[in-house]
């Protein structure tokens, strides 16, 4: 273990992945802060730049976009009460009226210290936890594998918002059916592919996440008449005193500690993510309040404030976890990785702590590094950053749709693929109008491929017999999770298990999941 | 009995499971594949089946659904409509006019899309960004762009 952390250390200390952190860091403050465009879609627009780096580098950058992007969000939701992304609209709740009081700069501050708090204590716990998850999880066998993404897949269901639990069944079937289009990798057969050449390779990733995210975020936009609206009410060369008494540090340190704890946990179950764990943590913070502070909820509390940023950043540490352990993605924004990791060559999953150390370790100690490039240099540029919000929306829209196609352009040189975003960011315009989630799907998709392959090989073992869903105890085990993941919405209701969710569901979709 | 959102989406999907399954069942396999435990066929048809069943499922219980249908009054599709087409055409233009040329008249009709009229700010806001985006892929990134079909047959080159 220790070679591999010495081996991961030495190549996230290399200059260019410390300009690879700094580089994605800023990237992703300034898109996270574009309200509507969150952590999803500011990680796809990276992926055609990191094709051209080497694998470890890729991830690096685009671990530093996520944080940044989760930051850039805090910003907006503190600054102008927009939230880039749906993990920081409890942010805006003691955020924004902070920033009404004349304490923008405290209310920043406060965030980036929260932010690097939680996203500190959860490199720390992933730096035990994903070696130790990993070398149980060696044993796994098909079966296990494929229970697993079951379970995955499942989760994305109990996670979801108050009746939403079929939409996002079913948007995961639909990433499942999109992802069978194509040459079947098993038997070489093409399905689904109406004779039509460019179809034979599928359907690529990026292209399905830049159509259903990027593009159709900056679609929505425009659709709902948004992007005639002015962001910038306020005066950003007047934020206020960015410095924090003694006494408000110890006011806060406690529920930045609880926060970051909790955040982590929530954000290794899969399909959680830091939204849910910032409206849970904001949830308990209010709960555990005496009364007189309890009231100032939503006005402007510290503890408001304190409990989200450190619960969101730990929550996106912790979507590492069956990233890099299992192979499966804990939100949205870890399943765009576990694609380029997959279009790398590289296969997450217990193998990568021992095959490939210096992507798994490297990737662990640079989200450190990431956080305090967050504290030292994105926090005093922030009033600069912000400035870039006064861009008139008529001119970054286009140059935002401009990225997200030619993003997809450079990879296959195909025009062929700009035409089939179109028709899938129509479809997808028309199923996020009918509350559709977006994230179940790619999440769909992404996992389609490797859930037949290890179904496959688990049927062929077991001579064409289910009975390997129960006959192994590690299986039968995670299906039944799978299967209590998948009931929980149901009785959830009824023990009041769902009241939490009921909030995050109308934005669910914008970015985190 | 008026169709809500669910309903809606329950339909949609049906019919989408309903299509999937009958071309899964078309997939061609090679001779004695169907007497394997696992085939091309396998995960496809699996997968129109469950579509089918959680689409009815959302059918049957849509009308508990209290979520409000969408005010497609206030949505503007003809300028989503509008931008839509202009990707479409930005994606003949590549093999005709080039990268480049293409880049300029895009942002330019975006911009003017969106409602901007200065001049002098679409200019700007488009060409240095266009040519510095070219440069920077075809010089520094070394990435070959095709010059256009149309400019090799008037040039000959």
């Amino acid at each position: 273990m220790w070679d591999g952390i010495f081996t991961g250390l030495t190549t996230a200390v290399a200059p260019f992945n410390i300009m690879m952190v700094v580089v994605g860091c800023f990237c992703g403050t300034f898109i996270g802060m574009l309200p509507g465009l969150g952590p999803i879609s500011a990680v796809a627009l990276m992926i055609p730049i990191t094709y051209g780096l080497d694998p470890s580098s890729g991830i690096i950058l685009m671990a530093g976009v996520y944080y940044g992007a989760v930051f850039g969000g805090s910003t907006s939701s503190i600054l102008i009460n927009a939230p880039g992304c749906s993990s920081t609209v409890v942010t805006a709740f003691d955020g924004y009226p902070m920033a009404q009081q004349g304490q923008a700069g405290k209310a920043l501050a406060l965030a980036a210290y929260c932010s690097f708090t939680g996203g500190t204590i959860g490199a720390l716990i992933l730096l035990v936890a994903a070696p130790a998850l990993a070398t149980v999880s060696l044993s796994f066998q098909s079966s296990d594998y494929f229970a697993l993404m079951v379970l995955g897949l499942s989760a994305v269901a109990a996670f979801s918002g108050k009746g939403q639990v079929l939409k996002a069944l079913l948007m995961t079937i639909f990433g499942l059916m999109i992802a069978t289009i194509g040459t079947d990798v098993i038997y070489g057969i093409p399905r689904f592919t109406f004779g039509n050449l460019d179809l034979i390779d599928g359907i690529s990733f990026l292209l399905l996440a830049m159509a259903t995210f990027a593009l159709a975020e900056v679609v929505m936009t425009v659709l709902k008449g948004e992007h005639k609206e002015d962001d910038v009410p306020m005066d950003m060369s007047s934020l206020g005193s960015m410095k924090l008494s003694k006494e408000e540090v110890k006011h806060v340190a406690p529920t930045a500690g609880r926060s970051s704890l909790f955040g982590f946990l929530v954000g290794v179950l899969p399909g959680a993510g830091a939204t849910i764990a910032a409206f849970l943590a904001y949830g308990v913070e209010r709960n555990l309040a005496p009364r007189a502070i309890k009231d100032k909820f939503g006005k402007g509390a510290l503890r408001g404030l304190a409990a989200p940023e450190a619960a969101n950043n730990a929550a996106s540490t912790g979507s590492f976890v069956p990233l890099l352990t299992l192979g499966i993605p804990g939100s949205g924004t870890t399943a765009i990785m576990l694609g380029a990791l997959i279009a790398y060559g590289i296969q997450p999953g217990p193998r990568l702590f021992v095959d490939n150390p210096e992507v798994f370790w490297s990737v662990i100690i640079s989200m450190y590094f990431g956080n305090i490039v967050l504290l030292i240099l994105n926090l005093p540029l922030i009033p600069y950053i912000s400035r870039l919000l006064i861009i008139p929306r008529p001119i970054l829209i286009p140059l935002i749709l401009f990225f997200s196609i030619t993003g997809v352009y450079l990879v296959s040189f195909n025009s062929f693929d700009i035409e089939l975003m179109v028709l899938i960011t129509v479809v997808a315009i028309f199923l996020r109008l009918l509350s559709f989630p977006m994230a179940p799907m790619l999440l769909g998709f992404i996992l389609g491929g490797m859930m037949e392959t290890n179904l496959s090989r688990a049927l062929i073992i077991s001579d064409g017999s289910l009975a390997f869903l129960w006959e192994r105890p590690l299986t039968a085990l995670i299906m039944s999770i799978a299967i209590i993941a998948l009931l929980l919405p149901i009785f959830g209701r009824y023990i009041g298990l769902k009241r939490f969710s009921a909030d995050s569901l109308v934005v669910a979709d914008k970015g985190e999941g | 009995m008026t169709l809500n959102k669910d309903h809606i989406g329950g339909l949609i999907f049906l019919t989408i499971s309903v299509v999937y399954g009958y071309y899964a069942y078309e997939i061609r396999m090679f001779p004695g594949d169907q007497f394997e435990p696992f085939n091309a066929q396998t995960l496809p048809i699996a997968l129109a089946w469950v579509g089918g069943l959680i689409s009815l499922v959302m059918l049957v219980t849509a009308g508990r659904s209290q979520e409000p249908n969408p005010n497609l009054a206030q949505l503007n599709f003809l300028l989503v409509g509008k931008l839509l087409v202009l990707v479409w055409l930005f994606a003949q233009a590549l093999s005709w006019i080039g990268f480049l040329a293409s880049t300029i008249l895009f942002l330019i009709v975006g911009y003017w899309i969106l409602g901007e009229r200065n001049p002098r700010t679409l200019l700007l806001a488009s060409v240095p960004f266009a040519v510095g985006f070219w440069l920077l892929l075809a010089k520094v990134l070394d990435i070959y762009l095709a010059p256009g079909k149309l400019w090799q047959m008037v040039l000959g080159a």
